[in-house]
Order: C-alpha cells, then sequence, then structure tokens
C-alpha cells in the first residue's frame, strides 16, 4: 500500500492515491495531496473554498457532498471547479480534500 | 417537435414533477406511466392482502390479480402456459435461480462477453466453486455477437447457453435464434437474459428457442422496482436452490415441485405485481412496436449528433446492422467517463449511467476499462427530440471546454 510522507508523518494511502484515514489530514496533507496528485504548486482561495466545502460536508455526513452543493456554496461554475482540480470534483477535489475515493460503477 | 414539447411520434407528456432530462432508461424506466402509480397506490391500500395465503374473499381478488399478471407476461413472452411465469425480486433474482438451478459441478456453459455482471458473477462463482467450464465468447466490432460461434463452443457435457438478448451497453439485440435451434436440437438449455428487451422487442420462448427468459419488470415493462421473474418452457425442471411457504398445501414438508410454486418462495410482492400488471396494459394500449420506433427514431438523431463530435468516440453504434434498442455508448477525448456523467447532470440537468455498466467483461474487450468505463444515454418512452437536442449540444460543450483546457496549456 502506498504512503505519502508529510511534515514527518507518514500516511496511508489507496491504491488510488486517496487517504485511508481521513482524519489525518490537515491543510498541509492538503498542499502536498494538490502538489503530488493533482500537479498544483499552489492553492489559490479558490481551491480552499472546494476543499472546506468537501470537507465541512464530510465531516457532518460522511460522505462526499453532491456537486451541485459544491457549486452553489463555493458560488463556483463546474466547469470552474474543472479548472481548478482537472481530475475533477470526485477524483481531484475529493483527493486533495483527505476523502476516501467515492464508491461507483467502476 | 411538438411545441408543447411532446414527442412527435408518441406524444407522451413528461410529468412535471419530472425535473430533469432523463436518459438512464437502461438502468430504470423513468418516468413510469401515470396509470401504474395510481394502480399501485389504488390497489395496494385496497386490496393489499396476502394472495392466495387466507381464505377470505379479498384474498382471492389480490390472487385473480396475480394471476392476471401472469397470463399477460405469458402472453407477452409466448408461452403456453401461465403457471410457468414464475416472479421473482428482479432478473439478477431470476437468473440466479436459473444458473444456480440448472447448472452443477462438471458441467460446460457458454456465455458471452456482453454479459452484464447478474450473469457473469453466478457463473463465475459456480465456475470457482463447483469447478464449472465457462467458454465467454467475444463480440464483433459492431457489438454482435456470432450465433455460429456460440454453437461451435457447444460440447457433449454442455448444459446452458446463458446469454443476453440485448446488451446494456452497446444497446445491440443478438441474433438469438440460430443458438435456440441448435441448443434445443442437442437439449442444452438457453437461459436469456431479457433485462433490456422485455417490453422493447418481441421476445418470444419458442421463436428464440429459449427455454427460460429471465426478466425485471422496471425498465421497458415501465412497472416498479421490486418486481421481475422468468417464463420457464413446459417439461425444463429447475433444480430448486431455495425452499419456503407457498401459501397452499402447508402439510407437505418438501417445497412443492409444481409451477409457479417450485420457484417461488414466501409472500410475493404484491404492490410490484400491481403495478407491473398495470404497466403490461400499458403497453399493450400504446404498442411495443410504436415505442421501439419512436425510441429508435430519437436512437438515430442522438447517435447521428455525437458522431458528428470530433473527440467522441462511439462504442457498437453503427446503423443499420442489426437488431437495436434505445441505448448509446460512448467516451469524451481526454475525460473519464464519470467526469462527463456530472458534467452533464450539474450542467445540463441531464441523468445518464457512466462506468463499467455492471458489464466488466464488455468493457475489457473494449478496452474503456481503462478509462473507468463508458458514458450510456438510454432513451425512453417518455424521452422526446427536444431532449436528445440538448443532450448532443451538452455533449459538444464539454469536447469545447477541453479543447480551451488543452489551448491554454498549449
Amino acid at each position: 500500500m502506498p504512503f505519502l510522507e508529510c511534515s514527518g508523518r507518514r500516511l496511508r494511502l489507496s491504491d488510488e492515491g486517496f487517504l485511508v484515514h481521513a482524519r489525518q489530514w490537515d491543510d498541509d496533507v492538503a498542499r502536498l495531496l494538490a502538489r503530488t496528485a493533482e500537479g498544483l504548486a499552489e492553492l489559490t482561495d479558490d481551491h480552499w473554498s472546494v476543499i472546506r466545502c468537501i470537507r465541512r460536508h464530510y465531516l457532518a455526513r460522511r460522505r462526499a457532498p453532491q456537486v451541485r452543493a459544491v457549486c452553489q456554496e463555493t458560488q463556483l461554475s463546474l466547469k470552474r471547479i474543472y479548472e481548478l482540480f482537472p481530475s475533477g470534483p470526485a477524483k481531484g477535489a475529493c483527493k486533495v480534500a483527505g476523502l476516501p475515493r467515492p464508491d461507483g460503477c467502476v | 417537435m411538438c411545441s408543447d414539447g411532446r414527442s412527435p411520434t408518441l406524444n407522451l407528456a413528461v410529468p412535471s414533477e419530472v425535473g430533469m432530462i432523463y436518459l438512464d432508461n437502461a438502468a430504470t424506466s423513468f418516468p413510469k406511466p401515470q396509470q401504474v402509480y395510481e394502480f399501485m397506490d389504488a390497489f395496494y391500500r385496497k386490496t393489499g392482502v396476502n394472495p392466495g395465503r387466507s381464505g377470505f374473499d379479498l384474498c382471492l381478488v389480490a390472487g385473480e390479480l396475480v394471476d392476471e399478471t401472469r397470463e399477460l407476461l405469458s402472453s407477452l413472452f409466448g408461452a403456453t402456459d401461465p403457471s410457468r411465469v414464475v416472479f421473482a425480486a428482479n432478473a439478477t433474482d431470476a437468473l440466479n435461480l436459473a444458473i444456480f438451478g440448472l447448472v452443477g459441478p462438471g458441467d460446460h456453459v457458454v456465455s458471452t462477453r456482453l454479459e452484464h455482471n447478474s450473469v457473469v458473477r453466478p457463473l463465475w462463482t459456480l465456475h470457482e466453486d463447483a469447478g464449472v467450464s465457462v467458454d465467454w465468447v467475444s463480440f464483433d466490432s459492431r457489438g454482435y455477437v456470432d450465433p455460429q460461434e456460440v454453437i461451435g463452443c457447444l460440447r457433449p457435457n454442455t448444459r446452458a447457453v446463458v446469454m443476453n438478448h440485448a446488451s446494456n451497453v452497446l444497446g445491440t439485440v443478438q441474433d438469438v435464434a440460430p443458438v435456440g435451434r441448435a441448443c434445443r436440437e442437442r437439449g442444452v438449455h438457453l437461459i436469456l437474459d431479457a433485462s433490456q428487451t422485455a417490453g422493447v422487442v418481441p421476445v418470444k420462448l419458442d421463436a428464440l428457442g429459449a427455454d427460460i427468459i429471465c426478466f425485471t419488470g422496471h425498465k421497458g415493462l415501465m412497472g416498479p422496482m421490486g418486481i421481475g421473474g422468468m417464463v420457464v418452457r413446459e417439461n425444463v425442471e429447475i433444480r430448486q436452490t431455495r425452499a419456503g411457504g407457498t401459501g397452499v398445501r402447508s402439510a407437505e414438508l418438501r417445497h412443492l415441485t409444481d409451477y409457479p410454486y417450485r420457484m417461488e418462495y414466501g409472500t410475493p410482492n404484491l404492490p410490484g405485481i400491481a403495478g407491473l400488471h398495470a404497466a403490461l396494459t400499458w403497453l399493450r394500449h400504446v404498442g411495443i412496436t410504436e415505442i421501439h420506433a419512436h425510441e429508435m427514431a430519437l436512437w438515430q438523431t442522438l447517435r447521428d449528433g455525437l458522431a458528428q463530435l470530433d473527440g467522441v468516440t462511439l462504442h457498437g453504434q453503427d446503423p443499420g446492422q442489426g437488431g437495436r434498442i434505445g441505448v448509446l455508448s460512448f467516451n469524451v477525448d481526454g475525460f473519464e467517463a464519470a467526469d462527463v456523467g456530472t458534467l452533464l447532470d450539474v450542467d445540463a440537468n441531464i441523468a445518464c449511467r457512466t462506468g463499467l455498466h455492471c458489464a466488466p467483461l464488455l468493457h475489457g474487450q473494449l478496452g474503456t476499462h481503462r478509462l473507468h468505463g463508458s458514458v450510456r444515454l438510454s432513451i425512453g418512452p417518455f424521452s422526446n427530440l427536444g431532449h436528445i437536442e440538448r443532450a448532443v449540444a451538452a455533449v459538444a460543450e464539454i469536447v469545447a471546454m477541453r479543447r480551451l483546457t488543452e489551448s491554454r496549456q498549449a
């Protein structure tokens, strides 16, 4: 199983690069995941807006929010979210926000 | 298209509570005819008693509805004995009953790479747990299995051919009849998965040479979820893999062997059967042929529209090559299938299905498993030309979005 080295911690990742233990997430982990998984050298305010929205929903309900809800809360269009996270809201933004991979028909 | 948004051929109005363009009818048809909702509600409120279990009159009324629904299904599938229409929860449930009840250790089975997991997984389980050998026949570039190739796989110990009538990913209706003829000549059971074709195109036991047709009620048959079943040809005796209450002849400790009790266990899904009854009545009124013609006219428009878009790859969508249903599968260059689905959903309010569609062998053969599957748009009776035009335009926007991103990166 792959690991992520962050600030002296060794964090377990799934085979697809998602954090295995969501509680280990913090801003440093987000920056590192953004750089290594999404190729994002830095996170802008818009990035953080999406990340914190997803994180807030996840901590409240233990699942990723609907994409519509993220667009509504952040006032960002879905196209803009794809610009921010090239892998998209599920595989990109959720990963950087420290969520497990959303389950689906794949 | 008519000015009020109705389809030009079927003229079915989309209920106002359906607040989206729904193109996921291969997963479940939606909406259902209003009659289905109303009849289910009314029947279950007035007659929601256990059919055939007790002696009071209302129980007999409920039992009559169950019997009538068997008769409607028997007629639909060209069976001669309605008691050989068996209710189950869905097609997967019926396929499990049929496959595990007919195939055992030492047997050989022929199937195809088009199959849904409702066939793949039972056969895989039998392969791993009981040493059953399975030949998985590939499909050609158009999405069709060569019946001669299936026939060529038959061996002396072949117990069954299990194949779907139409692919739930490609929408290609398979040429089953030659396989059925060969199976009957050799005493091999043909188990047909009609999940995508029941209520969409003719599916008849003898015309196709099938011994068992498994169906679900909530797709082309336009009924509710939770009800499906199978039609079993006379003299085909499926081994019981379950046992339980039948409501009749309770003194017998062994589960009954006569149909339909042989394959039915416990209290039936009466509201589901009531909904299916209403749906079958609606289908008779509107006409399966008319619905299919409507859906195929829309499929042609959708297919032609998407085929013109650079960066869109259609899978098995060549027109005029054989039987089809209104199911279209594609990928957009530069996007995983799920992302296209998200963009269609959120930006265009279009519901579709993305991923592997429970058909891993099919996507393995197409190579689309590496893209995490494909995008599937599937048309239903309530789809109209406006829906299709908006879907084509929405995919065109997604293609343009990728181009914009690429040009910025260049």
